[in-house]
């Protein structure tokens, strides 16, 4: 009956609220991430983003991230680390945790973001001549 | 060692010598002018004119590979063929005298005819390199096979045999050879042993196993080598430090003067993307015709290397360490300003004038007369204040007209390789005799040589020497005086018993001819002398300032043993050299493609250099440099532009900034009387010259020391030194 007046809506709408942290939650979440999602809590990675699943969203919709707090507004998808990023684009239902096949070695290197447009950004050195060769002062003896 | 007696002169030459300019008493009359005809256009020639020129006269250019202006007839090319009417062949145009009532036909049918078989002949042996060739988009051969050759091949080669093919020959550091470019034209050869003097090219075989080279195994090394690199119609000579480097319709193209030595050359510097691709002359018939002497011409890299590009100031350490120049500005303010008056200043031999005015007006306003150059010149009687004692009097042109010439402690093939090269073209088409005292040195023509003994001028002016009686004789003597001499401690004496002696010739002809030169050694020094800078610097060493401003003086003429631990050096230049070496504080300028800046060559003549590229770095413009110091200082300069500056020259010395003129000095009379006040006696230690081989040449200022092909030049003289072919005296 309350579906067909559409009184579910309002109560998905409670929980949204509800699993987002009350209404101030909801509205900071709002505000980070532009949109309120009910969902269940997949896992969370070694960054503290976390990686939720609800099969109620149409496929491509229904797996997402929130990134860690930290992050505050700067988040992009870089910061999705490997093992996490097979499942969040469907190329495993295993999340990693779940999932006794994948390899783990001492010499696998920790993800890193991609660093474009920050201080880190990696710059290659020039190849050229310098068109100008300065004179250096002779030391002194 | 090619010399024409004047009746077989080339015909520019009999035309130089026939023209009224000279004022030649030989000829009676002028010879009556006969009227041919080129392309029916009517020309009055004089005898003797070749149909090139005719045709020249009224703007018909011929083309030709083989002729040039400057050197001998070879009519070896064929490409200066045209029709005469009623001639049953073709004839060389280059090589064939006009006769009376000819008409000339340019553009005939024979003509073109002609043009194109000279033509396809020679592209059957040249290589299609166009492309890879550094000669392209200046070639000859391009241009006149793009106007006159076919518009089709016949060049099939059925045989699969290939074209001719010859190996490059290796003739030193500056000249990249690919031999089978050749189209022997055989214009270096002409130049080598015409201009240049030196016999070492030539050609071996006859027909298509015609070879240039030089027969033997050796370099060609001459300091006006470069030159066959321009005279070479195709890219068999082209330069080896410009290889493969731009192309000449990429580059952008500034007309400058040289300053490497105190001819003043024209120049044109090609640039690209900031950079000096290539140094070319530019002609003018009063300086350096169309010749550059190798160092102006090679050295183009040193202006990108040992630059200072920052300014630096002396560290805890006695290191120097780089600065913004807001630093370096108030650190060379507060010695200034703490030194007050007791402030000197040397200024080096690349200086322009606009930075020496600056200075010299810093240092005034200071209270400091110290104002020096980094060459001496005798300060008793006249000294430096009568142009007529420091100037090349009777220009570089008047060499041409003379017909002795005594050379006093100078070598001007390496102090001035045009002059030399002015007087070497005297010495072939002029019968000049050459007289020299000094060191017996190489100077690519016969003279006599008269001793090292300063006294020889003594016993030339008294009569008693037998050069004193050609002197007299002559309707128009020249005595050149090297500059160096007079750094000596006997220079007065030496200086005017050259001017008694030019006086005493000079009132012997009685007209207006100049006989006494000096031949100055560095850029600068006519124009520092016409700004009243002291020259030598004695009076520094007496009394050592408290800060002494070094404008881009690398020679050393004063060390920093001369001076108290407690002066402060400030070196002001475009190089890290000597000079920077000593200072404290070191402000970085621009080299002489970097600004526009005023010369004076050694006759005198104020010339400027453009603004080809920026200065690298931090470095700024010299006198801008001056200017923002006397701010700082507290001694304001009333100039902010270049055109203020150069109204302030104007103010000090009028000619500085009548360009392209040489001022003629006056007072030869009164420098004499004066200078028979002074002390005569000479000394008798022998004339010495600091340049007397081709390997003291090329590396001499700070812009050629830093220079890798200039240190190459150097490496190859030493090792041709130890070639089996190697004769010292034609080297």
């Amino acid at each position: 009956m309350a579906k067909y007046l559409g009184l579910d809506k309002l109560q998905t709408f409670a929980k949204i609220i509800k699993q987002n942290g009350g209404i101030k939650g909801s509205l900071y979440k709002l505000y980070r991430q532009d949109e309120l999602k009910l969902g269940t809590l997949v896992g969370e990675d070694k960054y503290g983003n976390k990686y939720y699943e609800n099969n109620m969203y149409f496929y491509g919709r229904n797996r997402w991230v929130e990134y860690a707090d930290y992050y505050y507004l700067d988040y992009d998808g870089s910061q999705v680390p490997a093992e996490w990023f097979g499942w969040l684009h469907y190329k495993t239902d295993l999340p990693p945790h779940l999932d006794p096949s994948r390899p783990k070695y001492p010499w696998m290197a920790d993800h890193t973001e991609n660093l474009s447009g920050t201080a880190k950004q990696y710059v290659p050195y020039s190849t050229t001549r310098p068109k100008i060769e300065a004179w250096c002062p002779p030391k002194k003896k | 060692m090619l010399r024409v007696p004047l009746s077989k002169a080339l015909p520019n030459a009999v035309k130089a010598v026939c023209s009224p300019k000279r004022g030649s008493t030989t000829l009676a009359k002028a010879p009556e002018k006969i009227e041919v005809f080129i392309d029916d256009k009517s020309v009055m020639v004089e005898p003797g004119t070749t149909v090139l020129q005719a045709a020249a006269m009224v703007g018909v250019e011929i083309p030709r590979f083989c002729y040039h202006e400057r050197l001998a007839v070879a009519g070896n090319c064929r490409m200066c063929l045209v029709e005469v009417e009623k001639s049953p062949k073709p004839v060389a145009a280059c090589a064939m005298p006009v006769m009376k009532g000819w008409r000339i036909k340019t553009n005939s049918d024979m003509t073109k005819k002609a043009r194109e078989g000279v033509m396809e002949f020679l592209l059957v042996n040249h290589p299609l390199d166009c492309p890879i060739c550094d000669q392209g988009g200046e070639c000859d051969l391009q241009d006149q096979s793009m106007a006159f050759g076919s518009d089709r091949s016949r060049f099939t080669d059925i045989q699969f045999s290939g074209k001719r093919a010859v190996e490059d020959k290796d003739v030193g550091p500056l000249i990249k050879t690919v031999m089978t470019r050749c189209i022997h034209c055989t214009r270096c050869i002409r130049f080598a042993s015409e201009v240049a003097g030196i016999d070492d090219l030539g050609t071996t075989g006859r027909g298509s196993d015609m070879q240039i080279g030089t027969y033997v195994e050796k370099f060609f090394l001459s300091e006006l080598s470069g030159n066959v690199i321009d005279l070479c119609p195709v890219g068999a000579l082209t330069s080896k430090p410009y290889a493969f480097t731009a192309r000449p319709w990429e580059t952008r193209k500034t007309e400058s003067v040289d300053v490497l030595d105190a001819v003043g050359s024209n120049i044109i510097v090609s640039t690209r993307t900031g950079e000096v691709m290539r140094i070319l002359p530019r002609l003018n018939e009063e300086v350096n015709e169309e010749w550059l002497s190798d160092k102006a011409r090679f050295s183009y890299d040193g202006l990108k290397r040992q630059r200072l590009i920052t300014p630096m100031l002396k560290g805890p350490e006695g290191e120097l360490l780089p600065v913004e120049w807001e630093d370096a500005l108030s650190f060379a303010s507060k010695a200034i300003r703490d030194a007050g008056s007791e402030i000197g200043v040397i200024a080096g031999g690349q200086a322009d004038a606009e930075a020496l005015i600056a200075l010299k007006d810093l240092i005034n306003k200071l209270g400091s007369e110290l104002v020096c150059t980094e060459r001496a010149f005798p300060d008793d009687g006249a000294g430096t204040d009568l142009r007529s004692s420091y100037l090349l009097n009777s220009k570089i042109t008047g060499i041409e007209e003379a017909d002795v010439v005594l050379l006093i402690g100078t070598n001007p093939r390496f102090e001035a390789p045009l002059v030399n090269s002015r007087i070497r073209k005297a010495w072939v088409h002029n019968e000049l005799e050459v007289g020299l005292i000094g060191p017996c040195v190489n100077l690519t023509y016969s003279f006599d040589h008269l001793g090292e003994d300063p006294n020889v001028i003594e016993e030339v002016l008294s009569g008693k020497h037998p050069f004193a009686k050609k002197l007299l004789n002559a309707k128009k003597p020249l005595i050149i005086l090297g500059s160096q001499q007079l750094e000596r401690n006997d220079g007065v004496a030496i200086l005017s018993k050259v001017q008694q002696m030019a006086k005493h010739l000079s009132s012997k002809i009685g007209s207006e001819w100049k006989v006494l030169n000096i031949l100055q050694q560095v850029a600068s020094q006519v124009a520092a002398l016409d700004l009243g800078y002291k020259a030598g610097v004695e009076s520094l060493k007496e009394c050592p300032p408290k800060v002494l401003f070094l404008l881009g003086a690398d020679e050393c003429a004063i060390t920093r043993d001369d001076l108290p631990q407690s002066t402060t050096v400030i070196y002001l230049g475009s190089h890290g050299d000597n000079g920077a070496s000593m200072a404290d504080i070191v402000l970085p300028a621009a080299a002489y493609t970097e600004k526009q800046a005023t010369y004076v060559n050694t006759e005198g003549r104020a010339q400027q250099t453009l603004v080809a590229v920026t200065p690298p770095g931090m470095a700024r413009e010299d006198w801008k440099i001056i200017r923002a110091i006397s701010e700082v200082v507290g001694k304001k300069l009333p100039y902010d532009t270049l055109n203020e500056i150069r109204g302030r020259l104007e103010q000090v010395s009028p000619n500085l900034t009548r360009y392209g003129e040489a001022e003629e000095a006056n007072f030869y009379d009164q420098a004499v009387e004066l200078s028979k006040e002074a002390c005569n006696k000479l000394d008798c230690e022998p004339l010495e010259v600091k340049y007397k081989d081709l390997e003291d040449y090329y590396m001499t200022d700070p812009i050629s020391r830093a220079s890798t092909t200039m240190a190459k030049c150097v490496q190859a003289v030493r090792k041709q030194k130890e070639s089996k072919y190697y004769d010292s005296g034609t080297a």
